[in-house]
Parts: structure tokens; C-alpha cells; sequence
């Protein structure tokens, strides 16, 4: 199946995906106790200003008017207005977004820079030291809680040796850059552990095949042999781990923005959650939708690209 | 993933040629690997070297001889909502717009009255029912138009029309009239002693006639005030900033380009900010964290007196806090000084009255019901429930402070034979069951917005105010009455004696357990020159600078 045929089949798979996701979101943020109007006024308004606030947002009618309503403009493209910020929600989500996929983009660039080699390395020396090593000590990356790990990590490159920015995102490329290294590392720490793994299981089994024996018969390279032969066949299943834990972790990038203060849209969904600003949590869901969906897409294209023998269907 | 080494012996299938376990990658691999792995660290440190920096430095620019200029950074936990004076309530929105919309009259730095402000002086009418301003000459509003009194009297008459907001603060208000461009007459509907207070409230600040020409709403995406800061940017959810007002009407001052305040949700991540100089001020760091903050160098803990005072509510509509038994002995329950001590970490004073000592005519004689074991089973002996009962504590997740009392006041209640079960929900839907009074017992806590106490009495006394009285469903006509008559007094003697009478019967209903009062913790750069926290939680920014 051709390229283009096949995104042009996910992306419309897409559709009711986002409408069943839509439906689940409104009702279930409106069964929550807590109204929007009071929260927004806080504790010292009166009975009477939060009765006009409900009727402005347009809260006191009946629920299936209001989903109505959001379907409508949705239709327009709009996701609606926020009830904290007055701004569209398109406009809040358009700030925050890039941050996100800022963290993501350099999450994984760390994650293969760190888990890629190590794994290599521990499938050549099978058995080794280094084997051993490197298979043992990334595990405890694994039960390292991320929040405490950003923290350290803060204290030691940020406050004592002053390498990276303490917090923040930066207002240019070259500062957006240096202020992803920090979250990148921790984020690459707990999910290089799992590639590491992975990678080298099915490098080992790789390069036990027959083709492999072949190769080398050939006279072509060690290093060509491993990386260009083994290497390639193997990082196929790889891919799809990789992918399946950062469309995982799209929704969940909300603790190292915390940690680095970046103004993310995992930040901006638990706040629109504890603020019951109804139209900015339905439009981040549905975003959230779209990326795991998206993300999904590009680990199959990627898989697709890497391995011939792959059919996409 | 399972590990093939253990699941396939090495005899099975070809094995892994010798030659072909490479015992290291070969040289030149390595070395383009490390190269890889040293440039994806240092270019983007030597790229950021020569780029921007992100928030202030700890000096901005032309401060090094000295105070003036620079960039302020707060960094505090929730963004501003909106910078419509006349419906925000949130604290994160008013201590910013303050910088900008200015009053008549301001708060005394210690809370206890106003001062002349943009009014150069007053007078109070004789029969206490008009009050006539004249106003400072020559003052501008950020845009170079000259303020007058057509602009203060439609900036009160906004407030006072503007619904479902502060529009109670001036209900006593019957009109406002300018005989001249600099002289505004405020008349009342009945005697109100409040009414200068009233008219310091953030909610009078003073704007241009007509919003100078704009919409409310583009208006307030940008406002024009006289303040001594002007607007400048708001990233929303990441920071607002404001920038110094060039025709401010005190001489010399701001001494600050600009005051950004910045969001940062996590604790730990405020206090790395501070310490490593990305911020100069950190709001309400929490009481734990104050001792380490003592011990950081170039770090100044500053606890400025507040009117914040913490409560526990009980609904009066709900079996058996009804019988005023239950309520006293529940009081004489609360063991304020293990709280003091366990949960402020010392920073705080027990309470003795629902009002404050920074607020006037607080009572400090008021006895109020103090922690006595004995007196509590007394009165729960004399209750409709002689042995006990089962209730349950509302409490609000997340936050430590509601959390440690929801706890002592179970050991303590236990005691009497009285089981407190805790139930956790959200900000949103504790404030939201409260407030429809479908809760039994819980915490809550009140700051006052101006220097009068008439605005916390009227909101914890009387149901007409629409606070249920402070959520307790308490309708007593002998203090909704005594409350009436002492916003009216004008006679500062009298009305202390009503407000004494008035805090000792309140105390004697229990109608709510009054817990402490606690300073407002700020930790600031010992850069940061004249910060000062009013009562209300205000600060005046054109105070403030920065030495290098």
C-alpha cells in the first residue's frame, strides 16, 4: 500500500476516535463536583455573581444544549473559549503545545543517544562485564520517580555548576535548546532502561541469524556487519517500544514540567482541571487524542521505513 | 521483555561468530559517538552563551551603581485571571491590577485606617451622610491624559453598576457628583462607616471616563491607569508583566523597569529559582521550608503581619451542630498550640476572636474558648449528644495545612468520644459544597480586602450577605442586629463597645472554631530593597528596588 493512501486511512480512523473521546470528556468533567463560576470567584463572591458568571458562561443550560453547542464549534474548527482566560482555547493550546512537544522531541533524541549505543555495546559483549553492567545499573532508572531525579538534577547542573538553566523554557532557539537538556536526561533515564533492554534482546537474536554469517563471509566489515546489518533489523521492534512509550508519556510530560517550570500543556491541563475551565480540558483531550494517534502513525511509518519486509495494511 | 541469553542455550541455532563479538567498537566508531555525545551538550550551551537568557538577572540593567532600575521576578504558584477590577476576586489577579488601578485612599501600612492617595483631602459631612474629596493636581494616567473628577466618578459608578461582582462593596453609595474638574462629592444612603474603607477597595481604583474610548473588554486586555506600573505582557499560564509608568505622579518613583510574576506550580522549583537568582521574590513559600530558607545565603525570610485567620466551619443545618453544646465543646477541643507548633512550625498566634488583630476594633480581651478537656466533655455532657457522635471532616486534598488539623482535631476529638471520619476532595468541590452547605465540619479561612472589619462581619454574621454566614447556616438576630447598628457608627468609641459585644457573643456561640493567625511567609533575594506586605496581602511596588 502506498504512503499516502495508508496516513490518509489513520488520519480518518482519526474521526471517531475524537467524537467518542469528545462525548466521554464533557460528561465527566460535568460530573465532578465544583462549578466553574464559584472556583473562578473564589471565596469571598457573592450567591448573585456567581449565578450571572454560570448564565455568561453559558452553564445553566441543560447539558446535552451545551454538548450542542461545543460540536458546533468544533465544526468551525474553534474548541471554544476558556473560562478562566476569556482567550480561545485554540490560542492557550497554540502557546503550550510547543513546549510539550519541545520536551518530547529531546526526550527521545536522549533516550536513543543514551539506550542505542549502550545497547550495542552489551549485545557484542555478550556475557561481558560491560554486559552485565549496563544490563543491572539502567534498571535503576527505572524505579527512580522523575520528579526527585529532575530535582537532583537542577541542583547539581543547574544551582552548583551553573551548565543549564535552573528553569524555564528560554525566549530563543538557542536558550529553548539548552533548557530541553535537563528535562530530556531525566525523561531519557526512565525509558532508556526499557530500549536498552529490548534493543539488545533483539540484537542478540539478530546477530545469531544466518544472514549475519553471511555477511561477514562476504568480508564486509565488523562495524558494518553489527551496526548496518544487526543493528537495522534489530532497532525495528525497538521502534514500536520507543513509540509506545512516548505516546504514553504525551500525557503524562506534566511532572518534569512541573520540576523545570515549563509552560507546557500537561501543566496547562491540571490546571484547567482543578480551575473547571470545562473548554480548555475537553480541547487538551482532544490534543492529547490527536498525539497518541499521531505518534502511533509515525512509529508504523518509522517501522515501515526501517524494515521493507513490513506491509503497512 | 524476555532476556534470550537465559531462554536460548548457546548450542542451539549458529552462534555468534568469534570475530564478530567485537571486544570493543572500533575505534573510529567511538570516537564519532563521543563526538556526537559532546556536541549535543556543548553546542547548545555554547549557542546559549551568545543567545538570550531566560527571566532577569539578579541585577537588570543600569542598576550596578546602585537602586535604580532593574527587573523584578515573583515567582508564586497560580496565574492572574483577569484585570477587570470590578468582578475579579482572585488574589493572583488584585495584587497585580494594584499596581496599576490606584484609589482616593489607601490602606495605613498597618491596616488600621486609610491615608489620602490620589485625594489630597477629605471631609466628611456633619450628618455623616456626604463626603467631599478634592483631588491631587496634575496627576496622568499612563497614556499622558490628565486625570479628573468625570474619571473617578464613572470609575466608582462602574463598580457600583458592574453585577456579579464587587458591586456590595458599594451599596451604601447613593451617588457621586463632581461640582469641579478636581472636587468629588460621595453621597450615601444612611450614615456608613465603612465608607471610606470602601472607597480604598481595589474595586474603586481609579480608570479613564468611557475606558478612554475602548470596549470593557479591550479595556481590560490592556489597561490605562494611574498607577506607578503600566501594562505590558501576559503570556497566559506562564507570566504577566508589567513595566515602569514614566508619568507616575511620585517623584522618583518606581525605581523598577519592570515586575514580572512568573508561574511555577512546584514548591521545590520556586525555591531553586530563588536561590539561583532567577527570581528575587518567592510568595508563601511553605512553613516548612522557612528554616532551610533562613540558612541560604543572599536569602531573607520576611513573615509580615496579615489579616489571613484560619477557622473551622460547622453547619449549623446538620444534626447535632445545631446545639451550641456540641459547638463549645468542640472549641474547647482544639488544641492550638500543638497546631501553632506542628503545622505553622511556629508561625502563627492562636486566636481568640473571628476577627483579626491587624483588623480595627479587634478585641484582644475577647477570651474566646481556649483548649480545656475538661470544659469540652463538660459541654458535650450538657449536649443533645451526651455520648458522642459520628461525623465527617471535608477536607481539601493537596493541601498540608488542612491535612495536619483535619488530624489533630481526630485524636483530639476521639478524646470525647466524638469518631471525625476525613473525606478529601478538590479546591473546586470543597469551595462548591460549602458553599451549597452540604458539608459537616471543615476548614477555611479568611484575609480581608480593606481596612474596616464591617466586610468580614457582615459576610460571617449576616445570611443576607449571601455567605450563610460564613457557611455555617447561623441566623442570630441579636448579632445580625448588633452588626447593622456598628457599620452605622461613626463614633469610634461606641463602635468598638459594639464590636467587643459583638466578638464576645460570637465567641460564646462557637459558631465557628477560631484557629490562628499567621503572618504572610515571603522569602526574597537580599537584593530586594523596601518589599513590604500590607494586612490585606498588598504591596506597593514603587517601594521597591534593587541593589546590585
Amino acid at each position: 500500500m502506498k504512503y499516502p493512501v495508508y496516513v490518509a486511512k489513520r488520519l480518518v480512523s482519526l474521526i471517531p476516535v475524537l467524537f467518542g473521546i469528545s462525548l466521554i470528556v464533557f460528561f465527566l468533567i460535568r460530573l465532578i463536583p465544583g462549578d466553574p463560576a464559584a472556583t473562578l470567584l473564589g471565596s469571598h463572591a457573592t450567591v448573585q455573581s456567581v449565578a450571572e458568571l454560570r448564565s455568561q458562561l453559558g452553564l445553566d443550560l441543560p447539558v446535552w444544549q451545551q454538548y450542542l453547542t461545543f460540536l458546533g464549534h468544533l465544526l468551525h474548527g474553534s474548541l471554544g473559549f476558556s473560562f478562566v482566560y476569556n482567550s480561545p482555547v485554540t490560542d492557550l493550546i497554540a502557546t503550550s503545545l510547543p513546549v510539550t512537544l519541545w520536551v518530547l522531541a529531546s526526550a527521545a533524541f536522549f533516550t536513543l543517544l543514551v539506550a542505542v549505543p549502550l545497547a550495542v555495546w552489551a549485545a557484542a559483549r555478550r556475557n561481558g562485564v560491560a554486559d552485565n553492567i549496563i544490563r543491572a545499573v539502567p534498571v535503576i532508572g527505572l524505579g527512580l520517580p522523575s520528579f526527585w531525579l529532575g530535582i537532583m538534577l537542577i541542583l547539581l547542573f543547574g544551582l552548583k555548576l551553573h551548565w543549564f538553566p535552573v528553569a524555564g523554557f528560554g525566549t530563543t532557539i538557542p536558550a529553548h535548546l539548552w533548557s530541553m537538556v535537563l528535562p530530556g536526561v531525566t525523561v531519557a533515564l526512565t525509558l532508556a532502561p526499557i530500549l536498552i533492554r529490548s534493543l539488545r534482546a533483539s540484537m542478540v537474536e539478530v546477530l545469531g541469524s544466518e544472514y549475519i554469517v553471511t555477511a561477514s563471509a562476504k568480508g564486509i566489515s565488523r562495524t558494518r556487519v553489527v551496526l548496518g546489518h544487526g543493528l537495522r533489523n534489530a532497532a525495528s521492534s525497538s521502534i514500536t517500544v520507543l513509540g509506545v512509550n512516548l505516546a504514553y508519556l504525551t500525557g503524562s510530560t506534566l511532572v518534569v514540567e512541573r520540576v523545570f517550570s515549563l509552560p507546557g500543556i500537561g501543566q496547562q491541563m491540571i490546571n484547567s482541571i482543578l480551575g473547571r475551565d470545562f473548554p480548555t480540558v475537553q480541547g487538551i483531550t482532544l490534543v492529547f487524542a490527536i498525539m497518541v494517534v499521531i505518534v502511533n502513525l509515525l512509529t508504523d511509518l518509522a517501522h515501515a521505513a526501517l524494515d521493507p519486509r513490513v506491509k503497512l495494511a | 521483555m524476555s532476556d534470550r541469553d537465559t531462554d536460548v542455550p548457546d548450542s542451539s541455532g549458529p552462534e555468534m561468530q568469534d570475530h564478530l563479538r567485537i571486544p570493543f567498537i572500533s575505534r573510529r566508531r567511538a570516537l564519532q559517538l563521543a563526538a556526537l555525545g559532546l556536541g549535543a551538550i556543548g553546542a547548545p550551551t555554547l549557542l546559549a552563551a551568545c543567545g538570550a537568557s531566560t527571566a532577569a538577572t539578579t541585577s537588570g540593567g543600569g542598576s550596578s551603581a546602585g537602586k535604580k532600575g532593574g527587573d523584578l521576578v515573583i515567582v508564586r504558584d497560580r496565574d492572574s485571571v483577569a484585570m477587570d477590577k470590578t468582578t475579579v476576586f482572585s488574589n493572583g489577579s488584585l495584587w497585580v491590577y494594584q499596581q496599576m488601578y490606584e484609589c482616593l485612599l489607601a490602606m495605613t501600612d498597618d491596616g488600621q485606617g486609610v491615608k489620602p492617595w490620589l485625594a489630597e483631602s477629605y471631609e466628611m459631612a456633619a450628618d455623616k451622610m456626604s463626603c467631599t474629596f478634592k483631588l491631587k493636581a496634575g496627576v496622568k494616567f499612563s497614556n499622558g491624559q490628565p486625570m479628573t473628577s468625570a474619571d473617578v466618578k464613572f470609575s466608582i459608578d462602574e463598580s457600583s453598576k458592574t453585577k456579579g461582582g464587587w458591586e456590595f462593596i458599594n451599596t451604601a453609595i447613593k451617588e457621586v457628583t463632581t461640582p469641579d474638574d478636581l472636587t468629588v462629592v460621595v453621597k450615601t444612603k444612611y450614615p456608613w462607616a465603612p465608607l471610606l474603607a470602601d472607597l480604598s477597595c481595589p474595586n474603586n481604583g481609579i480608570i479613564p471616563k468611557d475606558y478612554g474610548g475602548k470596549t470593557a473588554k479591550d479595556f481590560y486586555a490592556a489597561p490605562v491607569a494611574t498607577g506607578p506600573f503600566m501594562w505590558d505582557t501576559w503570556e497566559k499560564g506562564n507570566f504577566i508583566r508589567l513595566k515602569k509608568n514614566p508619568t507616575y505622579w511620585q517623584p522618583g518613583k518606581p525605581s523598577l523597569d519592570t515586575v514580572t510574576w512568573k508561574v511555577v506550580s512546584d514548591e521545590n522549583a520556586r525555591a531553586i529559582q530563588l536561590q539561583g537568582g532567577q527570581a528575587h521574590i518567592n510568595e508563601a513559600p511553605p512553613f516548612s521550608s522557612l528554616e532551610q530558607l533562613k540558612a541560604t545565603p543572599d536569602v531573607k525570610v520576611e513573615l509580615f503581619p496579615s489579616t489571613r485567620t484560619d477557622y473551622i466551619m460547622m453547619n449549623q443545618t446538620k444534626t447535632p451542630f445545631q446545639d451550641v453544646h456540641v459547638r463549645r465543646a468542640i472549641s474547647y477541643a482544639i488544641n492550638r498550640e500543638a497546631m501553632v507548633k506542628n503545622v505553622l512550625f511556629g508561625n502563627g498566634t492562636p486566636a481568640n476572636s473571628f476577627l483579626m488583630p491587624t483588623v480595627p476594633f479587634y478585641d484582644k480581651n475577647t477570651p474566646g474558648i481556649q483548649y480545656d478537656m475538661d470544659k469540652a466533655r463538660a459541654e458535650l455532657k450538657q449536649s443533645s449528644v451526651p455520648n458522642g457522635f459520628t461525623t465527617t471532616w471535608l477536607g481539601l486534598s493537596g493541601d498540608s495545612v488542612d491535612s495536619a488539623i483535619s488530624q489533630i482535631m481526630q485524636a483530639s476529638l476521639k478524646d470525647l468520644g466524638i469518631t471525625l471520619k476525613i473525606q478529601n476532595v478538590d479546591g473546586s468541590a470543597q469551595h462548591d459544597m460549602t458553599g451549597k452547605l452540604q458539608y459537616e465540619i471543615a476548614h477555611s479561612y479568611w484575609t480581608m480586602d480593606l481596612a474596616d472589619p464591617d466586610e468580614l462581619v457582615q459576610y460571617a454574621l449576616d445570611p443576607d450577605s449571601g455567605g450563610h454566614s460564613f457557611q455555617t447556616g447561623m441566623k442570630n438576630a441579636e448579632l445580625i442586629g448588633l452588626s447593622r447598628q456598628a457599620a452605622r457608627e461613626f463614633d469610634k468609641t461606641k463602635r468598638q463597645a459594639l464590636y467587643t459585644q459583638i466578638q464576645q457573643k460570637a465567641a460564646e456561640t462557637a459558631f465557628l472554631g477560631f484557629l490562628f493567625y499567621t503572618p504572610f511567609p515571603y522569602a526574597t533575594r537580599s537584593s530586594v530593597k523596601g518589599f513590604q506586605v500590607l494586612p490585606t496581602g498588598y504591596y506597593h511596588m514603587e517601594n521597591v528596588s534593587l541593589s546590585s
